[in-house]
């Protein structure tokens, strides 16, 4: 299969909502990240979580094999550290194979539910 | 030449005057004496993996890296006398390697099995008691420098007193263990939502051999492990997705391999009280502290002993754990969690993060004061306590005896 998209994507705007309404986990306030590997090989990715304050956090490894697609909420990342809820950060993910990033972010603090979501800037 | 010396987690770290290394018991003895003859403390470094000061001085820290041979064993007998260097991985493959087995592994397999047989650390299952109950047998050196013999048929005070002692009477460098002939053990998980757990915990504790669980504070999901003869035990959890299963040897299967470094709060509980302390902790954490904490909190079970420092001493055990990345804040969150625990009967583990001293400890060991009386008869001059133990203990700082401080 031919192998999709870029090798590095960028997301900016990342900003988990600090509290949830609603049964967990199918409700919990989340950002997550969708990630596409079209090819024939696993894709060996590292993330790397910038912040406000305090120097970037790198690096979070995930693979995925090859024609798989992964949903990973930023939530549940804690290797090497977990990401504070309800604080800004940014996302910067690198590949070794072309993928394709969806962001989406889930916002439940209050009963009318949010969601949003957007491709990730596909920097190469 | 001083050397910095740093735990596992990075959460502790001091300078010892000298590290040794001692390449036999008489080298050891001499070591001993020494210091003993000077006024100096001396600990004992295991494998680094608890995270309470236990052997931070600043005088003399003993390595027993040389004390890695299995003496003599017996399969009839079921017992094994192995040197108190190796860890509980090495020991593992080592006993296996003769057709013996612990009875269980904790989560991890890192630390000295001396460490974590002195410190009362455990594997999971309600008819499994900790690994300290494996003992039957010591060789030691003593605080005047004497190598001595105690074994449970003929000194069993002295044994139920130095199973978990915490380094206090003397310094091991042989144990006698109780074995089980090797076995094999089939592994699974399991992942489902919390309430499902709780819902059916009684009979998972029941139907197996080893189960504990964890749980994620940022889904409210969680993940059962149990651990079996092959084919026995819970076999389709109509409620839970099993996500792994392979079957080995039970040193293989009993441990995982753990890169990411954490610091850990653990009390031990009765069993009767564990689901609610469960509760009300998570409750304060989905409450407080999902900003920061997104390490899971473990939950597992342990059988009643008798010896006089065990967390599971006289009575069925619940512990549960708190985690949190090492390098991130950990004392305001473990702090706000403690007073849960203690308001449910609990007992700190002692190689786990913990604020109780002596005031509060000697209340929930019933058997305290033997333990202190036989420690004293041991070591009169506190050659085996740093600081550290001395508040734990009840013992004057030793600046306060005039002794010059660490």
């Amino acid at each position: 299969m031919k192998a999709i998209g870029q090798r590095q994507w960028v997301i900016p705007g990342g900003h988990v909502p600090g509290t949830s309404t609603g049964a967990e986990p199918e409700f919990t306030s989340f950002d997550q990240v969708c990630i596409l590997n079209s090819g024939d090989k696993e894709a060996e990715i590292e993330i790397t979580i910038y912040h406000t304050d305090r120097e970037p956090v790198v690096p979070y490894p995930l693979t995925i094999g090859a024609r798989r697609v992964r949903h990973t909420r930023i939530n549940d990342l804690i290797n090497p550290l977990a990401v504070p809820l309800d604080t800004d950060y940014a996302v910067v993910i690198e590949s070794n194979v072309p993928i394709v990033v969806l962001f989406s972010r889930q916002d439940t603090r209050q009963t009318a539910n949010a969601i949003a979501f957007t491709l990730a800037f596909p920097a190469e | 030449m001083a050397h910095n010396w740093s735990n596992w987690s990075g959460s502790l770290s001091f300078t010892p005057d000298k590290i040794e290394t001692p390449g036999d018991e008489q080298a050891l003895r001499s070591l001993v004496h020494k210091a003993a003859r000077q006024g100096r403390t001396v600990r004992v470094v295991g494998a680094g993996h608890s995270s309470t000061p236990l052997v931070q001085t600043d005088h003399l820290l003993v390595s027993l890296q040389s004390f890695k041979e299995i003496e003599s064993y017996s399969l009839s007998r079921g017992e094994a006398t192995i040197g108190t260097g190796m860890t509980v991985e090495e020991a593992g493959a080592a006993l296996h390697e003769i057709g013996l087995a612990t009875h269980n592994i904790g989560d991890v397999d890192v630390q000295t099995l001396m460490g974590a047989i002195g410190t009362g650390t455990h594997g999971t299952g309600a008819q499994l008691q900790n690994l300290s109950a494996m003992l039957t047998g010591i060789r030691m050196v003593t605080a005047r420098g004497e190598l001595v013999e105690y074994s449970l048929e003929q000194h069993p005070e002295f044994l139920r007193a130095a199973r978990g002692s915490l380094g206090a009477l003397g310094i091991f460098t042989a144990i006698r263990l109780r074995l089980l002939p090797a076995f094999r053990l089939q592994r699974r998980e399991w992942c489902t939502h919390i309430e499902e757990t709780l819902a059916h915990l009684e009979e998972l504790i029941a139907a197996n051999r080893n189960f504990d669980f964890y749980w994620y504070p940022r889904s409210d999901l969680s993940k059962l492990r149990t651990w079996n003869p092959p084919g026995e035990g819970s076999h389709d959890l109509p409620y839970a997705k099993c996500v792994e299963d392979k079957t080995g040897w039970s040193h293989e299967m009993l441990p995982k391999t753990r890169d990411i470094k954490f610091d850990e709060m653990e009390y031990a509980l009765p069993a009767e009280a564990g689901p609610a302390c469960f509760q009300e902790i998570r409750s304060r954490v989905k409450q407080r502290w999902r900003k920061e904490v997104a390490w899971r909190v473990l939950y597992r079970t342990v059988a009643a002993d008798d010896t006089y420092l065990s967390p599971a001493y006289g009575r069925q055990t619940v512990t549960i754990s708190l985690h949190h990345n090492a390098g991130l804040p950990f004392q305001e969150y473990f702090d706000d969690i403690e007073p849960i625990f203690r308001n449910h009967g609990g007992r700190p583990h002692w190689g786990k993060k913990h604020t109780l001293k002596a005031a509060d400890l000697r209340h929930l060991y019933p058997r305290w004061e033997a333990f202190q009386s036989i420690r004293k008869q041991m070591d009169p001059d506190c050659t085996f306590l740093n600081d550290y133990l001395r508040e734990i203990f009840g013992e004057p700082r030793r600046d306060a005896r005039g002794g010059g401080g660490e």
